[in-house]
């Protein structure tokens, strides 16, 4: 009898297991989450006059904005197609982690041999290149209002010697060229 | 019922006195030279002994100070008050249990003040045996530590760099004829002493314990600070009269300079060491140029100015952006200036950009929590949110200058505006973190961009790099003379030339 009873609380167990798990996974939802779409999407460079730019691109992106940050600055990390403009972050850095918070925060993690070593630039280039990051994060996803760019997971001072990463990043309109 | 109130008042005391009386015992204090009486007293579940006393057993002396009171043994100061449970010792603080106590005029402190105290003046340990009622000075075990000294002398400043081979407490004093440093760790030396050439010093001696600077004669002042990872004690010395002599040199802080006006300027020459910042098509690094600036800067200053005028690094050293700041903080300094040369992936960006901190909402609100938390009770607040408060005060150091930094760098602009050939890029804000800590006007000046080719063949050459430092001095002269002025430490000019008009905006000129 004994045995009996655990093998029938172990099943009810198992059957209100497996109920909590399709409530959570409608059918719906999950297609939303994890849709992808051609998404258009801006990805922010240098003018030749010195202005973040934006360079428009139709990309699959999942639905979901916190799925999809990750893609947009992937895109923002392959450079440039427009010649004119130019790739503010080092050739090689990479993204390994984006987070997109409900509080309006958005986590850019960064890596790469460049930016793990020490980046040398000027603080020109350096607050291009973050501020690059956090114009594409928040024009794509208004959602947006503060970037926190870390490097391999941690805390960095800075990129590259100038500006400070231990805070998070505002939008800087000021530093985007005037659309005409 | 007035005629009652000097009967009241009196009762009053006499049951106070009586509750003290009841409160209070004996004690001892136990050192290597025997054991001395002292009062102790129970009160609010601690321990708590009259400072006078105890230091009196161990040779050090109390004395009240406007802030509250001041300790001192073997030459080393702790400053401490009733309306707090830090102790300070030169820039550190150590905590103690509970406040200090004013108890029937005499001030009363946890024994663990002394604990805190005696390891950083004496290096020795304090315990509390309370089955014997036994304060317990013993020596702490000893941490042995290797030494290297290099002596730079650089247009009229001598600087001695000692590396240490791990952190260790020290204090400096001055004898005739020696700075001598003395370390709280033992001191492994390979050799006993080292010959230097140079105005100031002939020798290094390395002892037990201490490192003995001897000089070429009496007439050098100094100053100290200290650099982290690796630990370095730096020693600035210079030609001229000890202001104090005999008396301990500041381990960590210079005198306070009490005459009003700009009295001491750090210039800092961005980057250095490993961080060589931004590198030219031809192979300039930043860090040279902005130290070759630097340095023609610093002599144009002493001479033109005859401020103390003091560079962070003198050779290609790296330091933290942190310790820039503190350097600037521990010399008191009255302007700060960051020295750069900027890069941009345009090739053709050229000319002059100056920047000063800017703060963001975030700051606002970092603003808000340090005045909360500076408005609760001690009572209230707990150690981890006064570290909390630390940082946060230490991130909004700079807000009270920023106005005095936004004319700095309107002045510094303005200068190399004048500067044939250099484009003005105009006054920006950014929240640079070299500027973040500083406790004083500050600015940070990129001079020119190493990747245009035709500005790093220019900040290549002595004539571009000494037309950079004159204007960068005048423009710190224009500042010093102005602020001065306004400040009524100076007499206005007779004729005031017409002030440049330029205009400040929040990152703008892009």
């Amino acid at each position: 009898l004994r045995r009996l009873l655990i093998a029938a609380a172990v099943t009810l167990a198992l059957l209100s297991a497996e109920g909590c798990r399709s409530k959570t996974t409608a059918p719906g939802a999950a297609k939303t989450s994890d849709r992808i779409l051609n998404r258009e999407i801006q990805v922010f460079y240098e003018s030749p006059r010195l202005s973040l730019v934006p360079e428009r691109r139709k990309v699959p992106l999942p639905e979901n904005d916190a799925a999809a940050l990750a893609g947009a600055i992937r895109e923002l990390l392959k450079g440039p197609r427009t010649p004119a403009v130019g790739r503010l972050l080092p050739p090689d850095a990479v993204l390994r982690a984006a987070y997109l918070l409900p509080d309006g925060n958005a986590i850019i993690d960064l890596g790469g041999p460049t930016l793990t070593a020490g980046w040398n630039t000027g603080s020109h280039n350096e607050m291009m290149a973050a501020y690059s990051i956090v114009q594409t994060a928040s024009a794509n996803f208004p959602e947006i209002r503060r970037v926190r760019i870390l490097v391999n997971g941690q805390v960095a001072p800075t990129l590259g010697g100038h500006l400070r990463l231990d805070r998070a990043l505002e939008p800087a309109p000021e530093l985007v060229a005037v659309s005409k | 019922m007035k005629r009652l109130i000097p009967f009241f008042s009196l009762l009053i005391l006499a049951a106070a006195s009586i509750v003290w009386a009841q409160g209070t015992a004996r004690a001892k204090v136990r050192t290597a030279a025997g054991e001395k009486p002292v009062t102790m007293v129970q009160h609010a579940g601690q321990t708590l002994f009259p400072a006078d006393e105890v230091l009196a057993a161990v040779g050090g002396t109390l004395a009240r100070d406007p802030e509250g009171f001041k300790a001192t043994l073997n030459n080393v100061e702790v400053a401490f008050a009733t309306d707090s449970r830090y102790a300070i010792i030169g820039d550190e603080l150590f905590e103690m249990p509970e406040s200090p106590s004013v108890i029937d005029g005499r001030v009363f402190v946890p024994w663990q003040f002394f604990q805190g105290f005696f390891r950083a003046a004496i290096g020795m340990d304090v315990t509390w045996d309370v089955a014997s009622s036994t304060l317990d000075v013993k020596p702490l075990p000893r941490q042995m530590v290797s030494a290297q000294a290099s002596v730079v002398d650089l247009q009229g400043l001598t600087k001695i760099v000692i590396q240490l081979s791990a952190k260790t407490d020290y204090n400096i004093a001055r004898e005739p004829g020696a700075y001598l440093v003395h370390l709280r760790s033992g001191l492994r030396s390979s050799v006993p002493e080292v010959a230097v050439e140079n105005p100031l010093v002939s020798k290094i001696e390395f002892h037990d314990a201490l490192i003995r600077i001897v000089l070429k004669n009496d007439e050098v002042t100094a100053s100290s600070y200290r650099l982290e990872d690796p630990f370095r004690i730096i020693l600035d010395l210079r030609h001229g009269s000890p202001t104090q002599p005999g008396v301990l040199a500041p381990s960590l802080r210079l005198p306070p300079v009490d005459a009003p006006g700009i009295r001491t300027i750090v210039i800092d020459p961005g980057h250095g060491g490993k961080e060589v910042g931004a590198i030219g098509a031809s192979g300039l690094m930043e860090k040279d140029a902005t130290l070759a600036i630097s340095r023609k800067l610093v002599d144009i200053l002493g001479r033109r100015l005859g401020t103390r005028v003091v560079l962070t690094r003198t050779g290609d050293e790296l330091l933290g952006l942190e310790e820039r700041t503190a350097i600037a903080n521990q010399y008191k300094a009255d302007l700060f200036v960051s020295i750069h040369v900027n890069a941009a992936i345009v090739r053709g960006a050229h000319g002059t950009e100056t920047y000063f901190l800017s703060l963001d909402a975030s700051d606002e609100l970092a603003r808000k929590v340090a005045e909360r938390e500076n408005a609760s009770s001690p009572a209230a607040s707990n150690a981890p949110a006064s570290s909390d408060l630390k940082l946060i005060l230490w991130d909004l150091a700079q807000q009270d200058y920023l106005k005095e930094s936004s004319r700095l760098a309107e002045l510094i602009q303005t200068e190399m505006n004048v500067l044939s050939g250099v484009q003005s890029r105009g006054v920006k804000q950014a929240p640079f973190k070299v500027l973040v800590g500083a406790t004083m006007p500050a600015a940070l000046v990129e001079v020119g961009f190493i990747s245009n080719p035709d500005e790093e063949a220019k900040l290549q050459t002595d004539a571009f790099q000494s037309n950079v430092a004159n204007a960068l001095a005048s423009a710190i002269e224009k500042y010093k003379n102005e602020y001065e002025v306004r400040i009524g430490a100076a007499a206005p000019p007779v004729a005031t030339p017409a002030a440049a008009a330029t205009t400040t905006s929040a990152r703008s000129g892009v």
